[in-house]
């Protein structure tokens, strides 16, 4: 996914010129693919990412891109976000891809939360889809029996994921490794049958869930510019993309920050950790809620995104998914997770057009770019203790 | 997907068939217009979602074959895995696409309840071909929501008439919790009482559930004269084994969710014996059109069955296609014409709305499991005598 059009001349270009010039080309490729509708164009355009991807480790783009993002961090940040509004602008008139652009920005927004939880601590979390349908829920009951503004319900269902997650606090910080994964396995499940049984909350039959609101401004209307009606998905995708960004840099700080180390060093040797003075159990109750936090508000805006919600919807293949973002990016790697939530989510509903072989399709592909990057797709590098460090050859 | 051009032989031989039917066609140069159908194509369900799919291809391939046809018509079929979520993103993916004229939607009833205001909201025709909850239809005033198929109120008052009819007196009834159970077992309870049964049990199971141990020792303690279970397949087929391996002798009786060759697939041959079912319709070859669209489905060769509900699919798509001829391809014209069907020709009899848009004409079926096979009541060897319901 990387700008292969001006092969010949990179190396010679100083990085911000590649860095702006591979944003630009991502946006191009974006656009394209989530308009792509016929099998040639998107089979074409996901080989075209791959070709891409491989010529640019090959070529030395990749560390160029690398040089870019470390020199001129808030330029290519500022480029990356005025490529996401771009993308939003040039689709403004089109639903459908909108929808899939915000899905994918809110799913972005769960793998960083996971990343926190996964990446950084070592705590697999496969209960995602059970906080992400905490959030939902929390938007389906309040939007529709309470007056409470939209805009503090997103925060409330990160709230309430976050004090669900607080009852697993006790058996998920007593045990390690995969016997805390089961422990959220069964609350994933425990979740899920008790919606099924539970009326009050529609059962499984699920629940509606009212519109975003902000000041007065209902989010199921189509925003009017100069005269052009725009699709009400650009209220979503912008508040989505705006929620992305901020969870992007929330979780960026708090990696970099020293509580990123505590959270390494307990992730690579706990009792080690311990001796040094590190609270092992406050890293880990810091890093589980944090990422719950994510996880539900990002459901909270799903929900109303989506406008109906059902237990089948947050079931444990979702959260396998939401783990799965995580793995395939690379353990802690944020731009990583950027990646891999646009193949998780993008690339099933792409294969639409292979009917019932996709999801055959698509899980073959995950297992092939796992055989060849067993580290994701964008390992996580080593960390630098000195942003603007570079090592010297 | 379109199955007018060349480029679908790379992924399934299966609907190779279809092709050279399209292929077939008199290449005028006809305006192209898009229709969508969803269904459940990967899944639990795929069976049946498949099935509908092939059919309602079968619909827009012969529709395609017709000279005397207005329009060159392309097929989009979208998966929707029986998930809400899903349901909702594909169901916004063909309405919003301004081609998509209109479309065959949903078997799942949970994915319908949540879809139906998009289509709604986008005034996007839609008849839906599989999913039975009365709510679809009647929870709403939405012009643009049709149905084909009966609902689970025809169907069960018919499964209690008979039943009573039959000389049977107690009942405990298991149905899974979504609102397809759940509906099966209110309506069901309602016209049994009616009718003079009595219901020792009523037992609501999960449905993903695996293990009915619990339930079914408290059924075996009851000892009914029937089990009825109200859910799809999956479930029927663990119950029905698991009856028998507590050795509970009552005869089993089913919902049109069971009715699919996959209960045979999943029951040896002697544990599905006897089975009871109930269906909307009757099966393709008693159907009006049933011998033509039997001969059609069997000459394009698809690698699956057309399952229960297909005849419903491609009377669904044909409707759509006779609407789309008649009035051109606008959404509001096609809704303006769908609202006054009367008396409408198709393959699963005279389709007549009412104002919700619910298909009037309802003709249930009778179905028991005589050597593997789903055999119409009144033809089977049980109606003349030959076998015997269990306790009779």
């Amino acid at each position: 996914m990387k700008d292969n059009t001006t092969k010949t001349g990179w190396l010679g270009l100083p990085p911000l010129v590649v860095g702006l010039g591979a944003v630009v080309a991502v946006v191009i490729f974006g656009w394209q693919f989530l308009l792509a509708e016929s099998e040639l164009e998107v089979l074409g355009l996901v080989a075209l990412a791959a070709v891409a991807g491989w010529a640019g480790g090959k070529t030395g783009l990749t560390g160029s891109l690398n040089e870019a993002m470390r020199g001129h961090g808030r330029t290519m940040n500022g480029a990356i976000m005025i490529g996401l509004l771009a993308v939003i602008g040039l689709l403004s008139e089109e639903h459908f891809p909108l929808l899939m652009l915000t899905t994918m920005l809110l799913y972005l927004t769960v793998g960083l939360g996971l990343n926190v939880q996964f990446g950084l601590t070592g705590m697999v979390n496969f209960a995602g889809a059970a906080f992400f349908g905490i959030g939902a829920y929390t938007s389906a009951v309040l939007t529709t029996h309470s007056a409470v503004p939209p805009l503090l319900i997103l925060i409330g269902g990160g709230l309430m994921a976050a004090a669900i997650g607080f009852l697993l606090i006790v058996p998920v910080v007593r045990t390690a490794g995969h016997y805390s994964a089961v422990v959220t396995i069964a609350f994933g499940v425990l979740f899920k049958t008790f919606l099924e049984v539970n009326d009050v909350l529609g059962g499984p039959q699920g629940l509606m869930v009212d519109s975003m609101k902000l000041f007065g401004w209902d989010f199921n209307d189509g925003p009017q510019l100069f005269g052009i009606e725009m699709s009400f998905y650009v209220n979503y995708a912008l508040l989505g993309g705006g929620l992305a960004v901020l969870a992007f840099m929330l979780t960026q700080r708090l990696e970099r920050s020293w509580l990123g180390l505590a959270l390494d060093s307990v992730r690579l040797d706990e009792t080690a950790s311990a001796c040094f003075g590190v609270n092992v159990v406050r890293a880990k109750v810091l890093a589980f809620t944090f990422g719950n936090i994510l996880v539900g508000v990002a459901g909270s805006l799903y929900g109303m995104m989506i406008s109906f919600i059902a237990p089948n919807s947050f079931t444990f293949a979702d959260s396998l998914l939401m783990v799965s973002i995580v793995l395939l990016g690379g353990l802690g790697s944020l731009w990583g997770t950027a990646v891999a939530a646009v193949i998780v989510v993008l690339l099933p509903e792409k294969l639409q057009i292979l009917q019932e072989y996709r999801f055959l399709l698509f899980s073959g592909l995950v297992i092939v770019m796992l055989l060849y990057r067993p580290q994701g797709l964008l390992p996580r590098g080593v960390r630098q203790f000195f942003p603007s460090w570079r090592p010297q050859r | 997907m379109t199955f007018s051009t060349h480029r679908r032989k790379l992924f399934s031989a299966a609907l190779a068939a279809t092709l050279s039917l399209s292929l077939a066609a008199p290449a005028l140069a006809k305006d192209t217009v898009k229709v969508g159908f969803i269904g459940p194509l990967s899944g639990g369900v795929s069976n049946m979602g498949l099935g509908g799919r092939n059919s309602a291809a079968l619909a827009v391939a012969l529709r395609n074959q017709d000279p005397n046809a207005k329009y060159e018509y392309e097929l989009e079929a979208l998966d929707d895995e029986c998930k809400p979520n899903v349901g909702v993103q594909v169901a916004t993916k063909l309405a919003t696409n301004r081609k998509v004229v209109g479309a065959v939607t949903h078997y799942c009833s949970a994915v319908a309840m949540g879809t139906v205001d998009i289509y709604h909201k986008f005034n996007l025709p839609m008849i839906v071909w599989a999913a039975v909850l009365p709510d679809i239809t009647y929870g709403n005033d939405y012009t643009e929501i049709h149905r084909v198929n009966g609902t689970m109120i025809n169907q069960n008052e018919t499964a209690a008439d008979f039943m009573t009819g039959q000389g049977y007196k107690t009942w405990a009834i298991i149905h899974d919790t979504t609102d397809y159970g759940k509906g099966h077992n209110k309506y069901f309870s309602q016209f049994l009482t009616e009718k003079g049964g009595e219901i020792l049990g009523t037992f609501g199971v999960t449905s993903d559930q695996q293990d009915f141990t619990a339930e079914l020792t408290k059924i075996k303690e009851l000892n009914p004269d029937v089990v009825y279970f109200g859910g799809l397949t999956p479930i029927a087929v663990r119950i029905r084994q698991q009856m028998d391996k507590l050795g509970i002798e009552a005869q089993f009786q089913g919902v049109s969710g069971i009715k699919s060759d996959a209960y045979f697939a999943g029951l040896s041959g002697d544990l599905a014996e006897g089975t009871v079912t109930f269906l909307e319709g009757a099966p393709a070859a008693k159907l009006p059109g049933g011998e033509f669209f039997l001969a059609e489905y069997e000459k394009a060769n698809f690698g699956e069955d057309y399952e229960a509900y297909g005849p419903f699919s491609f009377a669904a798509m044909s409707l759509l296609l006779d609407a789309i001829e008649e009035v051109g391809p606008d959404r509001k014209a096609v809704n303006a014409y769908l609202a006054d069907v009367k008396e409408h020709d198709s393959i699963t009899g005279p389709i007549t709305f009412d104002e919700h848009g619910q298909n009037t004409v309802a003709l249930i079926t009778k179905y028991v499991a005589q050597d593997g096979k789903w055999v119409v009541w009144e033809d089977s060897e049980y109606a003349d005598g030959t076998r015997k319901l269990t306790g009779k």
